[in-house]
């Protein structure tokens, strides 16, 4: 049963029923269980006949749809009508063939070409009532199909829900370009797809992490042959040297505003929590003590910042006020917690825990409550960043001596590999939206 | 004799200048990088000046600096070999234990006998806990390296440490016996 809104008087107005006239297909995002909702993806229509786009377009909306688990995607065999070019010119479709499959929903697109410039109309239609839901058009090269096909998801995502989808957003990570390599920085799209490699420097490039705009990408980079910080904007490939204070130095995050980079400098050995400014050269201490501090991941309200600490014998997650400089621990077991992320929704800490002889991802409310196991799987889960929406985290999974990445939503109905195609993947970190 | 880095900064500025003219005066020559002073070294820029069919194109020679900094880079990610052994540490700790303290006086020894050299500091970690706080836990075992060597008199001066975390095990082993050879400082001679 689709759920429906809350309110007494809206659920008078939406029946369960489907046939009742001016009734919205509507789903309620945070409602566990429920039934999916059936959607079809026919084939585009593509003016060149290129089949492979004909098919690609529907097939990364499906893989996005069904990361939500909200969604079932019927099998293109089961399809009764063909989508021609005539359904973009005032044709309607013909619902009764779709209804009569269990669909929904469905998703039609047409592709034209005029030279190097590919434009793509996608529509999304309610079988039941037959209205036209959302519809759009893109222009751009072809190669950027996918990101057409994900941006058009984002907003079947939204007429559905009123809550905007991630799946345009993509993955930094570090990996080794082959044996025998230090390590580089690589960009890869949410559906495993479109990886690119961004430093090329045959040195170690660790810990990417991502500007607030998703326009750069700030990192560790031993090429001088010593760790320093590097801010690269990934439109123009143009890069800036952070202040180069302390000796080992790692970026942690943002400030939301763009303006401050939170980062573990560490001086004289010692490791603390710095804030750097991007608007002018000040470097201050925000966190840190005699023992190791690292890894600052800061709140989306800007007001705090979650770390970790081995100041009680073992390393473990911190929150600290900013301004009013209260700390507290916020980890709650375990003689092993690192490599926090705060969500992008404010709720959640994500960490690394050790439990059992082995690595999980955990999470935890700020103010250090309810802790809950988030993922573990066959062998070490670490690393975890969260989703601009907070509802997904991308991961390490590490075992026997190989690494791959993983993404799988919070609450752990829904999981996939995103890449294992090169040694030493690690530190991965989830773009915000662009 | 004549002065090496004399020569060389000869070297670089006849460069300069002939690149300087070659570009003004856009004729068909070839620029070629020019002999210096005797006994002056030859930096070996990549050179990509072509002559082809009246067309000339070039690349921009790196500096030196930029040079030397790209092979430090690729430098670090390879073992460096020592006439040093490494010393070793006990899981997720960083003091000096006690099997460590010979080869310790071997090297405060070495420093104390040749004043002008200087000895680089790596300090490592096994692959296991996560890499930001490996990094960190290798920069406290480099740097408690160093305290001890200076408590053992050597200037502070001479010595300069870098963290490799668990970036650059030294066996890539997945047991015990691999991991403990990991957790180490490892000394380069600078």
């Amino acid at each position: 049963m689709i759920r429906f809104a809350k309110p007494l008087l809206l659920s008078l107005l939406f029946l369960c029923l489907p046939s009742v006239s001016g009734a919205l297909l509507y789903i309620d995002i945070n409602a566990p269980g429920g039934k999916l909702m059936p959607v079809a993806l026919p084939d585009f229509v593509v003016a060149s006949g290129d089949a492979s786009l004909a098919r690609g377009f529907p097939e990364a909306i499906g893989g996005d749809l069904g990361m939500t688990s909200l969604f079932d995607v019927l099998p293109r065999q089961a399809h009764l009508e063909r989508i021609v070019p005539e359904h973009f010119g005032g044709r309607p479709l013909s619902f009764p063939d779709w209804k009569m499959i269990g669909a929904e929903a469905v998703v039609i697109g047409k592709v034209e070409f005029r030279g190097d410039l590919m434009t793509v109309e996608m529509r999304l239609y309610d079988a039941t009532l037959g209205n036209m839901m959302v519809g759009k058009k893109y222009a751009g090269p072809v190669r950027q199909f996918r990101k057409m096909a994900h941006k058009f998801a984002n907003e079947v995502l939204y007429a559905f829900t009123g809550v905007r989808g991630i799946f345009d957003t993509e993955i930094a990570f570090s990996a080794r370009p082959e044996k025998g390599r230090g390590k580089e920085i690589y960009i890869i799209g949410l559906d495993g797809q479109e990886l690119r490699q961004v430093t090329d420097n045959r040195s170690f490039n660790l810990f990417p992490r991502w500007s607030p705009d998703a326009a750069g990408l700030a990192y560790t980079s031993y090429r001088t042959g010593v760790p320093q910080i590097y801010l690269r904007n990934l439109a123009t490939g143009k890069e800036r040297l952070l202040p180069q204070v302390g000796n080992s130095k790692s970026p942690g995050s943002f400030s939301p505003s763009g303006d401050f980079l939170y980062a573990t400098l560490s001086v004289k050995g010692n490791s603390d929590i710095y804030r750097m400014s991007l608007t002018g050269s000040a470097v201050q201490k925000v966190a840190g003590g005699w023992g190791i501090e690292v890894s600052p991941s800061v709140s989306p309200d800007g007001k705090s910042v979650a770390f970790v600490s081995n100041r009680s014998g073992s390393p473990q997650i911190y929150v600290k006020e900013i301004d009013s400089s209260d700390e507290r621990r916020v980890s709650q077991a375990g003689n092993y917690s690192t490599s926090p992320s705060w969500s992008p929704a404010g709720d959640r800490i994500a960490f690394t825990s050790l439990s059992g002889g082995r690595y999980s991802i955990y999470t935890v409310r700020p103010d250090g409550s309810d802790q809950r196991l988030a993922v573990s799987g066959s062998g070490d889960c670490v690393d975890p960043s969260f989703s601009p929406d907070g509802r997904y985290l991308v991961y390490t999974l590490r075992k026997n001596g190989y690494s791959e990445l993983k993404i799988g939503s919070v609450d752990g109905r829904w999981q996939r590999g995103l890449f294992k195609g090169l040694p030493a993947v690690g530190s991965p970190s989830w773009s915000p939206r662009q | 004799m004549k002065n090496m880095l004399v020569g060389k900064r000869v070297l670089v500025a006849l460069s300069v200048v002939l690149l300087a003219v070659a570009a003004g005066c856009g004729k068909k020559e070839m620029v070629k990088s020019t002999d210096g002073a005797p006994g002056a070294e030859m930096s070996t820029p990549s050179s990509a000046e072509t002559q082809a069919g009246g067309q000339i194109t070039s690349e921009t020679l790196g500096t030196q600096t930029a040079m030397a900094e790209a092979q430090a880079g690729v430098a670090a990610t390879m073992e460096k070999p020592s006439e040093f052994q490494d010393i070793h540490f006990d899981f997720d700790q960083s003091f000096i234990r006690e099997d460590a303290r010979p080869t310790l006086r071997e090297v405060a020894d070495y420093l104390k006998a040749n004043p002008a050299a200087s000895i680089l500091i790596e300090g490592h970690c096994d692959e296991r806990g996560t890499a930001e706080y490996n990094i960190a836990l290798g920069e406290r075992r480099a740097e408690s390296t160093k305290s001890y060597l200076v408590s053992l008199g050597v200037k502070a001066g001479a010595l300069s440490t870098v963290s490799f975390g668990e970036e650059k095990p030294l066996d890539p082993g997945h047991d015990e016996a691999a991991w403990a050879k990991n957790r180490r400082a490892h000394f380069v001679r600078k």
